[in-house]
């Protein structure tokens, strides 16, 4: 369990990351494959990218909450260039990058690619649920296009 | 929000100081740069070196610290140094408010601008550039899924697309009006005539953006004298004076996570120059949006309220001068006419502000406003740097 894993060592899983205090939980997260999503235990909003309190009600209580990872796309974009990534290649076709407006989190968006889908695809407005690659060696959060019938 | 303003007037540029902005400056240090845009003010201004009581120098990648610029032009002794966030107006707003809070009297602004390893191929070749990353601070490399500052641009040009039910036209008469003006300036690294055919047809780095919807990286600098009003009335009989300026972002600004495009830092720089100004767009003789990439520009014409949301680009069309081959708003109102960052070169907003002051002086040559008094800057973007300022002549 990744609850083991001490700060340097979790620092040298993610070594293309800046992790810090606030932020260690969602690493952690992503060695279990699970997604977490700060909530504030005293008002329930939830936040994200990981802040030392809760934006809304300035509570230190936030609990980094498993949720589903299924949502919309809500900002897309196809690199035609970029950032290098061991199992991105610019040559064979754009690399789509999206902010998906996760299901029940009011509002709350996570940035991240979307996988097994045609670039062109990969539009706002396109439902996906939660998927995980490796990327350097550790469990990277992504997208696929969703497939069932939703919730 | 503050509805004050007893800084109005009360500041004046009485130096412009510039390189020419290039590609390649060669084997030039951003501190060689700097020390020409530097000394080119001072000697603008008429004023000796030992007036100067303040220096203000952006945190430039690689640019001079203050006290580095200070000791490399020998200045005498200084009471306010400090060294603001990039985008001009965070160092203007600085070096006004040391000015009328007494800090000092008479400030060097300066910016200086290199290109950076990654940008740019020459520049990656150059030895003495490899330590300059922006930001800086932090060993995490960047991942294509990052939505930074720079990629968050094109992510928000998708959703402005996907709203607005706009072409990709709209973006390409931002790069075409820049081109066109820049052909009138000489300062300018990039003159060759631009088509909407050849914007079309251009590289696309971040779909749905391409090359010419993004500024382009230059070797440069820029460099500003600032004093009281007061004093610069016994310099000049009509200084240029800053009548309001300001900087705003809204408070969940994370590129990913701003709510939409009505309400970001666009919107609180012009409600709060509209509180602090007794001039608007009616009024305005030059207009200089922003343009390190064009969705930006678009924001600044529909925020400032010359075009509704999603029309700025029917509203260029609909004031594009055919002969001139840009934007004239009413005829008369040219936008960024010293062609922008686009264009000019990406000086993150100095050369809108350089381009104001010349406007506002008579000294823009063929591509002056016929007796222009006041100038609009709507400078900086979305998330965490929007900013803007009005100019007047007195």
């Amino acid at each position: 369990m990744s609850e083991q894993v001490d700060d340097a060592t979790l620092v040298e899983r993610f070594p293309w990351v800046q992790i810090t205090h606030d932020s260690k939980y969602l690493y952690r997260g992503w060695l279990d494959k699970k997604l977490l999503i700060n909530r504030c235990d005293d008002c329930s909003t939830f936040h994200h990218p990981p802040k030392p309190v809760c934006p809304d009600c300035w509570s230190t209580k936030l609990t980094p909450t498993e949720v589903s990872g299924g949502g919309i796309v809500f900002l897309a974009m196809h690199l035609h260039q970029g950032a290098p990534a061991p199992e991105v290649d610019y040559a064979k076709g754009p690399h789509p990058v999206v902010a998906v407006e996760l299901e029940g989190l009011g509002g709350v968006r996570f940035s991240s690619t979307v996988v097994d889908c045609p670039v062109e695809d990969v539009v706002i407005g396109l439902p996906v649920e939660l998927a995980w690659i490796e990327r350097y060696g550790a469990p990277f959060p992504v997208f696929r296009k969703r497939t069932g019938g939703g919730e | 929000m503050a509805r004050r303003n007893p800084i109005r007037d009360e500041i004046a540029i009485v130096g412009l100081g510039s390189t020419e902005f290039s590609r390649d400056a060669g084997g030039r240090s951003a501190a060689s740069l700097a020390a020409e845009a530097c000394i080119n003010a001072i000697q603008d201004a008429g004023i000796d070196k030992s007036e100067i009581d303040g220096i203000v120098g952006a945190l430039e990648p690689g640019a001079p610290r203050p006290n580095q610029m200070s000791s490399i032009l020998g200045l005498s002794d200084i009471t306010h140094h400090s060294s603001p966030m990039p985008v001009a107006v965070f160092g203007l707003v600085d070096a006004m408010a040391a000015i009328f809070s007494g800090q000092c009297d008479t400030v060097l602004l300066y910016f200086a601008f290199t290109r950076l390893p990654w940008n740019s191929r020459s520049a990656a070749k150059d030895a003495f550039r490899n330590y300059n990353t922006m930001g800086g601070g932090t060993k995490a490399p960047p991942v294509p899924e990052a939505i930074d500052p720079s990629a968050a641009y094109t992510a928000w040009a998708q959703r402005y697309i996907y709203e607005y039910k706009v072409p990709r036209e709209d973006f390409g008469r931002v790069a075409l009006n820049m081109r066109a003006n820049a052909a009138r300036n000489p300062k300018a690294a990039m003159k060759a005539p631009l088509t909407m055919e050849g914007y079309l047809s251009a590289r696309m780095i971040r779909d749905p953006l391409c090359m010419l919807d993004m500024d382009i990286p230059v070797d440069g600098a820029d460099a500003f004298i600032l004093t009281t009003t007061e004093k610069a009335k016994k310099m000049t009989p009509h200084p240029v004076v800053v009548h309001a300026a300001t900087a705003g972002m809204v408070g969940r600004n994370d590129e990913d996570q701003l709510p939409d495009l009505t309400r970001h830092g666009q919107h609180i720089v012009v409600e709060a120059l509209k509180e602090r100004s007794d001039v608007w767009i009616d009024e305005i003789d030059v207009f200089f949006p922003y343009d390190g990439f064009s969705i930006i520009t678009l924001g600044w014409i529909e925020n400032v309220g010359y075009a509704k949301p999603g029309q700025a680009g029917r509203f260029m069309q609909e004031h594009w001068d055919e002969d001139l081959g840009c934007v004239m708003i009413n005829g008369k109102v040219p936008m960024n006419p010293h062609g922008g960052s686009l264009s000019e070169g990406a000086s993150r907003g100095t050369g809108h502000l350089r381009e104001a002051v010349t406007q506002l002086r008579g000294d823009a040559k063929e591509r002056q406003v016929h007796d222009a008094k006041t100038a609009l800057i709507g400078c900086g973007g979305f998330f965490f740097n929007s900013q803007g300022a009005i100019l007047k002549r007195l």
